[in-house]
């Protein structure tokens, strides 16, 4: 009985991921049909591996707390396979080859996606060598201390006169 | 009719905003006094109309007005009256209004507070304003207008996204917007210095306060976001990183670096040209943000070719780049530093670190960002980029970030001797290593060790500043302690509001600590009466019950936590579901939460069976969560602190000026 309901729900999903990522219109899960997973699989290792991807058509929402009909499906699917006996780092394999590295929630180290690491460490390091050389060369250059400059005094300057402005106003 | 007149007093203003910009330039360059009064005009009156066309909404909204598309898309009959009133920036051509609004109040806030104060630089700060509110008309009359007709009188409105039916919906955007939108003014201010050449330290002194205020809503905000987040999204988290977090956290990120950056500047001379550049990263992120919120972009680049605004933004962020850049170029021999940095080991330097961190930061947080587009358009695959990245990327520079929080201030001026040294570190040292070996002791885990270290290091100084600055007032003085706090925050409140600033970041880093290292969750299946433990609770299910509200339909799980060793009631839980008549698809989640010190017990109804003979929920227990709001409250204090006007420092201003030039503080 809990097969026949599943595998229709199964082919619904199916028909719901289509018709999301047809149009991309999120339609989330009706309010009394609770995902069951099999009895012998548990809500929450279903949630220990779901809480490592993330939803293919959302942005940064994780598959375990996505409320998309295809996210619920997904979660179905992990149900299934852990009731198979798959190993997680299987299970997350599985999912990177069938919608790609977005199930992933940070880019892998291969190719392009490269880049996405080394950037942000060259800028550091890069900007980080950028101040160090110019903190140098002012300590190297350090002089005696100059008087006050024309700008500082003139801006004293000002700040007497507004003072005084203000007193009229 | 009353509609095609808000139309036609957003186009008035369109029309008046270009004549104060033209009034503003010319005037300024030509010294004519009649032209610098008609921008100062131009800005009262462009506020007072848009003003005018946000009544007009606001009346629409409020009187179910469903033949103008924006009240029929984003607000029904039976929609609660405040949401209704918040309907406003619920959508894009209301944000958008909204947005115009606060910036032209902000301008004519500015334009009246200096309108006898710095004569040759306002015109053209005037102008600045002027043309951001330009813009965004432009974008109100041609693209996004908030009073187009449906065509016909709809008998009832599509309703509000359900998502924003939350009570942190209401005041969350109007503060991330005040903040927002409130960065204009210095970066205003900032191209003022540079078309009037007055690059000395008046613009810097004038903006501390309106980057300071800005800067305070937008911390708000984003803290208040966070709790919507929490609240609402039932994730078992608080911050995503996701693109609209982000587009809000950039400008944070960059205006905090410049209110530091720009305390360099007033004390020693330097960083002229990167504090002008900081200023216009803030801006160039605002409007980047609003961009990328606007346009859809980063959800999918085919979304930007659907987006009616998305090409204005383009265009307009062109010009603010090269327009920018042309003017600095041309001033750049006006903006050499007049001192230099006389060693490592002094305060200047540790400010210097600091703009690099957070500089770096957002260059991070940035390209993170937009990395997916990037993906998509150079190799055509769609990447995402969430929180584990930006946890590994960021984590590391945040930390190093609180511990020069912790350093800074114990630095002097120009050159710290060893014997200063000594005495600075001691006390905020020992404290470190005694949290450090306490963390180590109890969790036995490196990284909230050496987390909780810097937390305690950071709050030893903070106390040390001020016991000596209390028991300096009070060997001269005499006063009591409670008396001396008050006179510090009186008479320095820039430093010492500062300082509680830095205990309110510490506290959210406390949070984050705690939440990211010892949270422990469990996803269970429960049918009346059964229970499920988590941590330190055992969870007892007793049923659902259904609640018919104005606009939708309640479901709450009834839930009671009990200790598990005491078998004492902790508090009882009710996670809901709402249905929204208008869409019943689209149900919204509102945990059940009992928050504490320690931890909060947070339950999320994720379905149920059998009208509630048996549910599914995910139980998460959150560790001191509680301090990222308490640390949020204390930020905001602080920074009043560090703003309030001052008469006794006002007076004193040219006096410290000369004592910094020589070292003193």
């Amino acid at each position: 009985m809990l097969r026949i309901h599943q595998r229709l729900f199964f082919s619904l999903s199916l028909l719901a991921l289509l018709f999301c990522l047809s149009g991309s219109v999120p339609s989330a899960k009706s309010q009394d049909s609770a995902v069951e997973p099999p009895a012998t699989v548990t809500a929450n290792e279903v949630k220990d591996v779901a809480d490592e991807l993330w939803c293919p058509l959302c942005s940064g929402v994780r598959l375990d707390a996505c409320e998309l009909k295809a996210c619920e499906q997904m979660r179905e699917v992990i149900a299934d396979k852990l009731t198979a006996g798959e190993p997680k780092d299987d299970i997350k394999n599985y999912f990177v080859a069938q919608y790609g590295p977005q199930v992933l929630g940070e880019p892998p180290l291969e190719g392009f996606n490269w880049l996405a690491w080394l950037l942000p460490v060259a800028v550091m390091i890069g900007g980080g060598v950028f101040v160090w050389r110019r903190m140098r060369g002012m300590i190297a250059s350090k002089t005696t201390e100059p008087p006050p400059s024309p700008a500082a005094a003139n801006n004293e300057y000002y700040d007497r006169l507004e003072e005084e402005l203000k007193r009229y106003d | 009719m009353i509609f095609d007149i808000g139309h036609l007093i957003l186009l008035a203003a369109l029309v008046l905003a270009a004549f104060g910009i033209l009034g503003g330039y010319f005037g300024g360059q030509q010294r004519n006094t009649r032209l610098i009064q008609s921008s100062f005009n131009a800005v009262y009156a462009v506020a007072a109309l848009v003003l005018v066309a946000t009544v007009i909404l606001w009346y629409g909204l409020l009187s179910d007005a469903f033949q103008l598309s924006y009240v029929w898309n984003h607000s029904e009959r039976a929609l609660p009256t405040f949401y209704k009133f918040s309907a406003l920036w619920g959508g894009q051509a209301g944000s958008l209004l909204f947005w115009c609004l606060l910036l032209s109040g902000y301008s004519a806030i500015v334009a009246f507070a200096n309108r006898h104060r710095h004569q040759v630089m306002m015109p053209y700060v005037n102008s600045v304003l002027l043309a951001t509110s330009l813009f965004f008309l432009t974008l109100l009359v041609f693209a996004a207008d908030p009073f187009k007709r449906v065509g016909f009188v709809p008998p009832d409105g599509q309703g509000l996204n359900p998502l924003l039916q939350n009570y942190w919906m209401i005041i969350h955007p109007v503060m991330l917007y005040l903040g927002y939108v409130g960065m204009v003014v210095p970066f205003a201010f900032a191209v003022g210095a540079l078309m009037s050449k007055r690059l000395d330290n008046e613009w810097v002194h004038t903006v501390r306060r309106w980057t300071l205020i800005p800067w305070m809503f937008l911390s708000a905000g984003i803290i208040m976001g966070s709790q919507w987040a929490y609240m609402e999204l039932g994730w078992g988290g608080y911050w995503a990183w996701d693109p609209v977090e982000n587009a809000s956290f950039l400008p944070w990120l960059t205006g905090t670096a410049f209110l530091h950056s720009i305390i360099i500047q007033e004390q020693r001379g330097i960083l002229k040209v990167w504090n002008v550049v900081l200023i216009w990263l803030t801006y160039f992120l605002v409007i980047l943000g609003t961009f990328t919120t606007r346009s859809g972009v980063l959800e999918s680049v085919h979304s930007f070719a659907r987006s009616d605004v998305g090409p204005y933004f383009l265009g307009f962020l062109v010009i603010i780049l090269f327009g920018f850049l042309w003017l600095l170029f041309d001033r750049l021999p006006l903006l050499r530093g007049e001192h230099t940095i006389d060693s490592y080991s002094s305060r200047e330097a540790a400010f210097l670190a600091n703009n690099w961190l957070f500089a770096g930061i957002a260059f991070a947080t940035l390209w993170g960002t937009f990395f997916p587009m990037f993906s998509e358009i150079l190799t055509g695959e769609r990447i995402s980029v969430a929180a584990p990245f930006f946890n590994k990327v960021n984590g590391p520079l945040f930390l190093l970030l609180l511990l020069l929080m912790g350093v800074a201030p114990l630095l002097g001026w120009r050159h710290t001797s060893l014997a200063a040294f000594r005495k600075q570190f001691t006390f905020p040292t020992l404290a470190a290593l005694g949290v450090g070996v306490f963390v180590f002791v109890v969790a036995r885990s490196l990284y909230p060790m050496i987390g909780l270290a810097i937390c305690a290091f950071v709050v030893a100084t903070i106390i040390q500043e001020y016991v000596r600055g209390v028991q300096a007032r009070r060997s001269t003085t005499g006063e009591n302690a409670l008396v001396a706090i008050g006179n510090l925050w009186r008479r320095n409140g820039r430093r010492y509001g500062g300082y509680i600033v830095h205990i309110g970041i510490v506290l959210i880093g406390v949070a984050v600590i705690g939440n990211e290292f010892y949270q422990q969750s469990l996803s269970v299946t429960l049918a009346t009466g059964e229970s499920a433990t988590v941590g330190r609770y055992q969870i007892v299910y007793n049923g659902m019950q259904t609640d018919r509200q104005a606009n939708l339909m309640e479901f709450g799980a009834q839930l009671e936590a009990f200790h598990l060793d005491s078998g004492q009631q902790v508090a009882v839980v009710v996670p809901k579901r709402n249905i929204y008549d208008k869409a019943p698809d689209m149900p919204t989640s509102e945990v059940g939460l009992h928050m504490s010190p320690i931890e909060d017990v947070y339950v999320v109804l994720n379905g149920w069976d059998d009208g509630g003979a048996s549910a599914t929920f995910t139980i998460y227990i959150n560790p001191l969560t509680m301090w990222m709001w308490v640390g949020g409250i204390v930020l905001v204090i602080g920074t009043l602190i560090a703003a309030w006007p001052n008469p006794v420092r006002r007076r004193n201003e040219s006096v410290r000026a000369l004592a910094y030039a020589t070292g003193d503080d």
